[in-house]
């Protein structure tokens, strides 16, 4: 009886796996080739934020030093407020990144919002490169990978890599504002290796042994699941014929199939 | 008479050997690889997400720990590297405190200091531990007899051991990613996978400069110290932070590489063997000179071993 | 046994005793080596961790500061008697040499035994012979070992040929002994000065394994003079240790109590335990450690106790006449100067070693006390085949009026 009970419980628990990978909201399509969601619809501006993040540009060695002060008046007479807001969002996932290696999905950015609250552009565009670069439509506001590329580089060992540049910046303002993301996953989506290579099955693979394999790494997640009321939930039952005066039917007690 | 020339051949052998002793060995000499790579920590940096930890755990093959490396609430121990775990965070509160009056934790990153002059590798009976050009303190465990006296010798505490194998435990720690700089070019895995780069990896004088540029441009920020630039000699890993450092679980260390003075003993001492030549052949002088008189007058051989009682 | 002729007069020549072997206190012996056995076979089949407390943070223990430490130091009587037997040429002495050179000879067997147990690669016990690390002191003492071990059974050889010249004559066996003892004599000087040299550099130098650690060894101990310490600590006890054993044997045995050679013998020992007090006391002042001497921790009583009992209680003793030529007195006086030197290896290796970082306590798990008790019976065992088959000990003497 226990035994076919377990059995039970951990098909209920493939299936509401299946079920929440299947809801789970797809952040971006590009990680959506999955089966169900749509491939052929686009948010606005997804397509060129996507092409930004895979884009790389050459390093910017020389920089002109100005104090914060300056900066920030400099770019003030430039016009350079919010209402110089090209793009609004942002990818980013650039692959000078990912090169090595990848444990969460890239970040999407609202440019325009972070615009609008700082209201100062010198705090993300602190610097400046020396020379105008043909690649950026202005030289005072060039994206951070220009300057900040690959860490530890000996051409500029005081410069983060593009990683630590984002981090020092993004946590150190979210720390400071004790609001927005606080937690790695408050921005990533965490990097789901890819099963196909993990689940290990044969040709027909019955109820069980699919459970089993799920359980193989997934254990903990098990138990886990098997205290929350989607498990322990017991209730009254009013639609269920002939069984009306009963009330404590559920997941907990009588219910047999309960997906 | 042949006893006679050899006490006169003994004394001239120790004349000889006195004046054979080496006198460079009172100089003793760092053996720091000359320009090696080094990892500059800035506590101040460190989130204590406990990625390295992760990184090395995946780079070196080490078992998954019990509780996920996400699992924050491991911060609430002390922890120590050991034989699963190469580099460990622990939280530090130092009493620093935020504007608005809350304790703000410090994260500190333990592992081996990979030391210019490593006691443990002057230690090692086999040289199955070595500093190598590259900066790393490389273990070799085909020479290893597992004495473990790097362990002892280690003022860090780093090397762990694989207590519960019977035959072939090895002497555990964190290898800077050696190998992986060697075959993928690649700085080692906690490094690159900071995320704040609270570790730059780099050679080491260039990273000395970059400490001392940091704690110039942002006084305010660092206590002006780097921990690792002198201590024992010197280490690979050298760390900034903003708060002192002995509240932080560092120790204060003696500038001195620690195999100074065992090194220069031992070579003082025992360079070319001169100080075992000279009183082997003292003692022969001295054990021909009595057998002679002892053989000379045989009746009296037990009279002179000072009065009874 | 040296390349001397015997032309000295043994009063009372050593010989194989051949008294019954199975006596209670053989018994006892026999079940601490069966209690060590099966702890060994925990060790070398679950690891150094199952049976012992030792940690990452302490790594030596129990093995290292007895079996090896202590083992070395206690077994110093050989070569200091030999130096004074056969260098010094104080031939009144000759008769403690051979039992002083059977306790060395076991005692670094069972070193080396000790050492194969607590390395954790027991197989590859011989790869220093051929990966040498010059700058570490561990080499040097565990080349000494390697070579004074050997030096010690060449020394032994002699008593093996007379053993067996007594037991089996004419045996093939003792024939090639009788042959190899034969070309040895000769060169045997070689061997006895060698086996003196390298004493003095190993035992010197294992108290230089712990200068390398200062900030773990405690002020009270750590000094750059350890290795003086540890040498002339091993040569203080080294005839307390042939006293106390003699003692014990003739008690046992019944044998000769050689009173006539222990009292003069424990002279030289007044002289050398001052001069090991002195220098301990004046290093204690040189580095201002002694401000550490009362603070009431385990150390600084350990500190004391090794001292006070050790060194100061049986210096004081000896200077008494009455008291070096009464047995009893002379065994304990020699007694605590020898459990001095057990508590000062065990002082160093384990209570003075104090890792700042680390926490974690160390007290010798049982299997690491069996296997210390189990090898030191071990050894008395040998000691005690030793002498039944081997020409080691003296009987008594006739009583004269």
């Amino acid at each position: 009886m226990r035994k076919t009970s377990q059995a039970f419980q951990r098909c209920v628990f493939v299936a509401l796996l299946l079920a929440v990978a299947l809801l789970d909201p797809q952040p971006e399509p590009v990680r959506a080739a999955g089966a169900g969601a749509p491939t052929d619809w686009l948010a606005p501006g997804q397509q060129q934020a996507l092409e930004r993040a895979r884009q790389t540009v050459p390093l910017i060695e020389a920089i002109r030093r100005e104090g914060p002060l300056r900066r920030r008046e400099h770019l003030h007479d430039l016009g350079l407020t919010v209402k110089a807001v090209k793009t609004t969002y942002f990818y980013l996932n650039s692959p000078l990144i990912s090169a090595v290696e990848d444990h969460y999905t890239g970040v999407r950015f609202n440019h325009g919002q972070h615009a609008a609250q700082a209201g100062d552009c010198s705090v993300c565009h602190h610097l400046r490169p020396e020379q105008d670069v043909a690649y950026s439509p202005h030289p005072e506001t060039v994206r951070c990978s220009a300057c900040h590329q690959q860490a530890f580089d000996e051409r500029v060992p005081e410069r983060p890599g593009l990683k630590a540049a984002y981090h020092q910046r993004c946590i150190g303002c979210h720390k400071q504002q004790r609001s927005g993301p606080q937690v790695c996953t408050d921005c990533h989506l965490k990097q789901v290796p890819d099963h196909a290579k993990l689940v290990k099955l044969p040709e027909h693979p019955d109820a069980l042994q699919v459970t089993a394999e799920c359980l193989r790494c997934h254990e903990a997640q098990a138990h886990d699941m098997l205290q929350t009321a989607h498990w322990l939930w017991r209730g009254p039952s009013p639609y269920t014929q002939d069984r009306s005066r009963e009330v404590l039917h559920g997941k907990g007690t009588t219910a047999l199939n309960n997906y | 008479m042949r006893r006679r020339s050899f006490l006169k051949m003994s004394l001239g052998g120790a004349i000889g050997a006195v004046a054979l002793r080496p006198n460079s060995a009172a100089a003793w000499q760092s053996r720091a690889p000359a320009d090696s790579y080094a990892a500059l920590v800035d506590l101040t940096r460190c989130i204590g997400c406990r990625k390295c930890e992760q990184a090395c755990q995946q780079e070196h093959d080490l078992p998954l720990p019990m509780k996920s490396f996400e699992d924050l609430t491991v911060l609430d121990n002390q922890r120590r590297p050991d034989a699963a775990r190469f580099t460990v965070i622990n939280r530090y509160h130092s009493g620093r405190v935020n504007p608005e009056g809350q304790l703000v934790a410090d994260y500190v990153k333990v592992q081996c200091m990979h030391c210019q002059d490593p006691a443990c590798a002057s230690a090692c009976i086999t040289g199955a531990l070595s500093k190598t050009a590259h900066g790393a303190v490389h273990y070799d465990v085909n020479k290893c007899i597992g004495c473990r006296y790097c362990m002892v010798a280690c003022p860090f505490e780093i090397p762990a051991y694989e207590y519960h194998d019977p035959l072939t435990p090895r002497v555990m720690k964190c290898t800077f990613c050696e190998q992986r700089l060697r075959e993928k070019q690649l700085p080692p895995a906690c490094a690159t996978i900071c995320p704040t780069e609270a570790i730059t990896f780099g050679k080491r004088s260039a990273l000395l400069k970059l400490a001392r540029r940091r704690l110039k441009e942002h006084p305010g920020r660092y206590i002006q110290q780097i921990y690792g630039e002198n201590e024992v000699g010197g280490t690979s890993w050298l760390y900034l932070s903003a708060v002192p450092f002995s509240k932080l679980g560092f120790i204060p260390l003696p500038n001195k590489p620690l195999p100074k003075l065992t090194e220069t003993l031992q070579h003082s001492l025992f360079s070319y063997l001169w100080s075992p030549a000279l009183l082997f052949t003292l003692l022969s002088g001295l054990f021909f000179f009595n057998r002679r008189k002892q053989l000379q007058q045989p009746e009296n051989s037990a009279g002179h071993a000072g009065g009874d009682v | 046994m040296s390349g001397h002729p015997h032309s000295h007069s043994h009063s009372h020549p050593p010989v194989a005793l051949r008294r019954p072997l199975w006596t209670p206190g053989v018994l006892v012996m026999l079940a601490f080596m069966a209690a060590a056995a099966v702890t060994l076979v925990v060790r070398f089949t679950g690891g150094i961790g199952a049976v012992s407390n030792l940690s990452n943070a302490r790594p030596w223990g129990l093995w290292v500061a007895i079996d090896v430490a202590t083992g070395v130091a206690l077994a110093a009587g050989g070569f200091t008697t030999a130096a004074l037997a056969h260098i010094w040429g104080r031939h009144r002495y000759e008769t403690v040499v051979r039992p002083a050179l059977l306790t060395a000879m076991l005692g670094y067997s069972f070193v080396v035994l000790g050492l194969l147990v607590d390395i954790g690669r027991s197989w590859a016990i011989w790869k220093p012979i051929f990966f040498q690390n010059h700058h570490s002191v561990l080499f040097e003492v565990a080349m000494c070992v390697l070579v004074y071990l050997h030096v010690l059974y060449i020394e032994f050889v002699p008593v093996v040929d007379e053993g067996l010249r007594d037991a089996r004559p004419g045996h093939p066996l003792q024939k090639l002994v009788a042959a190899i003892n034969r070309r040895l004599r000769p060169i045997l000087w070689i061997f006895i000065v060698a086996g003196v040299v390298l004493s003095c550099m190993h035992q010197s130098s294992l108290g230089s394994l712990m200068l390398i650690a200062p900030t773990k060894v405690h002020p009270l101990w750590y000094t750059p003079l350890l290795p003086l310490l540890f040498l002339l600590s091993a040569i203080a006890a080294g005839f307390p240790m042939v006293i106390v054993e003699a003692t014990l044997a003739s008690s046992s045995l019944g044998t000769d109590d050689e009173m006539e050679v222990l009292t003069p013998l424990s002279r030289f020992t007044i002289v050398l335990l001052g001069l090991y007090l002195a220098l301990k006391v004046g290093d204690l002042l040189w580095r201002g450690s002694w401000t550490s001497l009362l603070d009431g921790t385990t150390q600084s009583n350990a500190f004391l106790a090794e001292m006070g009992l050790g060194v100061v209680l049986p210096f004081l003793m000896l200077l008494r006449a009455k008291v070096r030529r009464s047995r009893r007195t002379l065994f304990i006086a020699a007694l605590l100067i020898v459990g001095g030197v057990v508590l000062n290896r065990i002082n160093v290796f384990i209570v003075a070693f104090t890792p700042p970082l680390s926490t974690t306590p160390y007290s010798p798990a049982l299997g690491e006390i069996l296997i210390t008790c189990g090898f030191v019976a071990a050894l008395m065992f040998c000691y005690r085949l030793a002498v039944t088959w081997l020409p080691v000990l003296a009987e008594k003497k006739e009583k004269t009026p």
